[in-house]
């Protein structure tokens, strides 16, 4: 009897660890990146861009290995027929139309039936009425889209995209969003880097937690989502009566532990915060204590990353 | 064409750029339009010493070419445009030697124009010895050109680097230290010039045409092979 064999990985990072002189920026990570969207996920120095400018091939390992289509990336230079890579840093070229960087960067990468090509990736990103314009003329979100034009001018089957939202309005970041999706409707890998929690949980199916230069999470997010609602959450309570309110609170099956402070804030420890957000005005309701504010103490990015590497 | 080669000509020429270019260019043959009208004529020893290996060969060549071919990578690495062609399935070659090949193609009409005048002037038409001055000036803007390319992607400082080259380097320890020039790409390229106008430039020291022309070829090999191994093994910004 034998088993279906289990996919090949799209991109495999094997042990990967990256220094600059005394200062390591990627310590010991190893994943693997299958078809779908992938979110790459962290505070912003935590290392998400240089692991990607290593996977792909943009800067060395100093240790470990990554593979993309089983293929060592670095020096591979036929490999990025199949790559596209839009990094964080808008690379243009101010002196060109928008037509003119697409179809440039088309040639570059010895594409086909080039003019069609570049007419379908403009027409995707929705700027066709824009193409003819230098770029130097564009809004952030236009360029944005635009060089996601050029990234994706080739077909390429892997899209590797570097904190792609910065910068853009909500209504640039929706529409980014929906193109992002339609890729991945395609059967395309798409790796994409945020420091922005909500941003990769709308669109990643699968999560990379990477924090001080580590893999401090990975997998779906509900998993990471679950994870992170475990956590301890320090709440500061401003009320008319913070000693009725704290021996309230502390009968609380949620709630670990309750201090006041000396100016009167009552500072509750939860590893629930849901039930902590239902109980708490019920409590106040009951006792008759009128609540002033309600404040989260370590609600960062940062503090739920610390969480989660601790652990 | 090529992308690569029409991209870097776009990138490179500006209005600034080649308008210090063009007062550069012309500065040599002012100087010698005004050294032979001064009534106190230069001896062809004093031109060749002063004009050509001093002012053409040992500024006006270098500094104009630091300017293109020291910009062509430096720049991109600077405003992190490289990876644009870096991520794209093209052997290291194909972006070394284009943007050589644009480097070239706007720093030697001004450098051509510039010592074929100058040496039209000073020689007073002799066509052999013009042509070995301009030929060699097209080989400098060549050797430097290489070289240029290679330091600008070596720092990010390349114009600092390169104006120490040609003031330190070429300008004073080549004057005193013999083995110096061995590794002076302004030496290479005066050497041409004598091997190519043995008759004007006789009381020269030189060598055969042959062993400046390998030496020349060895020179611009070497640089353009340290490029493509540098763009290889570097970590693109």
């Amino acid at each position: 009897m034998s088993g279906a064999a289990a996919p090949a990985p799209v991109i495999r990072v094997d042990g990967v660890s990256r220094w600059f002189g005394d200062v390591v920026a990627v310590s010991d990570v190893t994943f693997d990146v299958m078809p779908g969207i992938t979110g790459m996920l962290g505070p912003n120095g935590a290392g998400k861009t240089t692991l990607l400018r290593m996977i792909t091939g943009l800067a060395d390992v100093s240790t470990g290995t990554i593979t993309v289509f089983g293929e060592p990336v670095r020096d591979n230079p036929p490999l990025y027929r199949r790559i596209g890579v839009m990094s964080e840093h808008e690379t243009v070229y101010g002196f060109m139309t928008g037509r003119e960087f697409v179809r440039t960067m088309g040639k570059l990468r010895r594409v086909e039936k080039l003019d069609d090509a570049v007419d379908r990736a403009i027409e995707f990103v929705d700027l066709a009425d824009a193409q003819h314009r230098p770029m130097g003329t564009y809004s952030r979100g236009m360029r944005q889209r635009m060089r996601l034009a050029a990234t994706l001018v080739h077909d390429p089957e892997l899209l590797i995209l570097d904190e792609p939202l910065n910068g853009a309005d909500p209504r640039q970041r929706v529409h980014f969003q929906r193109l992002l999706e339609h890729l991945a409707a395609e059967g395309r890998t798409i790796v994409i880097s945020s420091h922005i929690l909500e941003e990769v949980e709308q669109l990643a199916d699968t999560v990379l937690l990477i924090i001080n230069g580590k893999l401090a999470a990975s997998g779906g997010f509900r998993a990471i989502r679950a994870a992170l609602n475990e956590r301890p959450y320090h709440v500061r309570v401003i009320c008319d009566a913070p000693r009725k309110l704290a021996s309230a609170v502390v009968t609380l099956e949620s709630v670990e532990a309750v201090n006041v402070d000396p100016d009167g804030a009552v500072v509750v420890l939860s590893r629930n915060v849901r039930d902590l957000q239902v109980e708490l005005p019920r409590l106040a309701q009951a006792g008759s204590i009128r609540l002033r504010r309600v404040e989260p103490l370590d609600d960062s990015l940062e503090s739920v990353f610390g969480y989660l590497v601790e652990r | 064409m090529g992308p690569v080669y029409v991209l870097t000509l776009r990138q490179l020429f500006s209005r600034w750029r080649l308008l210090i270019m063009t007062a550069l260019a012309a500065f040599p043959v002012l100087i010698a339009f005004v050294m032979l009208h001064d009534g106190t004529a230069p001896s062809v020893g004093e031109f060749e010493s002063v004009v050509l290996e001093g002012m053409l060969a040992g500024a006006i060549i270098p500094l104009v070419v630091l300017a293109i071919a020291g910009a062509a990578f430096a720049n991109e690495v600077e405003d992190r445009t490289l990876a644009n062609l870096t991520l794209s399935p093209i052997p290291r070659w194909q972006i070394v030697v284009p943007k050589l090949l644009a480097s070239i193609t706007i720093a030697a009409p001004f450098i051509a124009l510039s010592a074929f005048l100058t040496s039209h002037v000073g020689f007073v038409g002799d066509a052999r010895a013009v042509a070995a001055v301009t030929a060699a000036a097209l080989a400098a803007v060549a050797l430097y050109s290489s070289a240029f390319l290679w330091l600008g992607l070596l720092t990010t400082h390349a114009v600092a680097v390169g104006l120490g080259y040609i003031v330190l380097w070429e300008g004073i320890f080549s004057r005193f230290v013999g083995g110096v020039r061995l590794f002076s790409i302004r030496h290479h390229s005066i050497a041409l010039m004598h091997a190519l106008d043995e008759r004007r430039f006789a009381a020269a020291s030189h060598v055969g045409s042959t062993a400046a022309i390998v030496a020349a070829v060895v020179v611009f090999s070497a640089f353009v092979l340290l490029a493509i191994r540098r763009l290889r093994r570097m970590d693109v910004p």
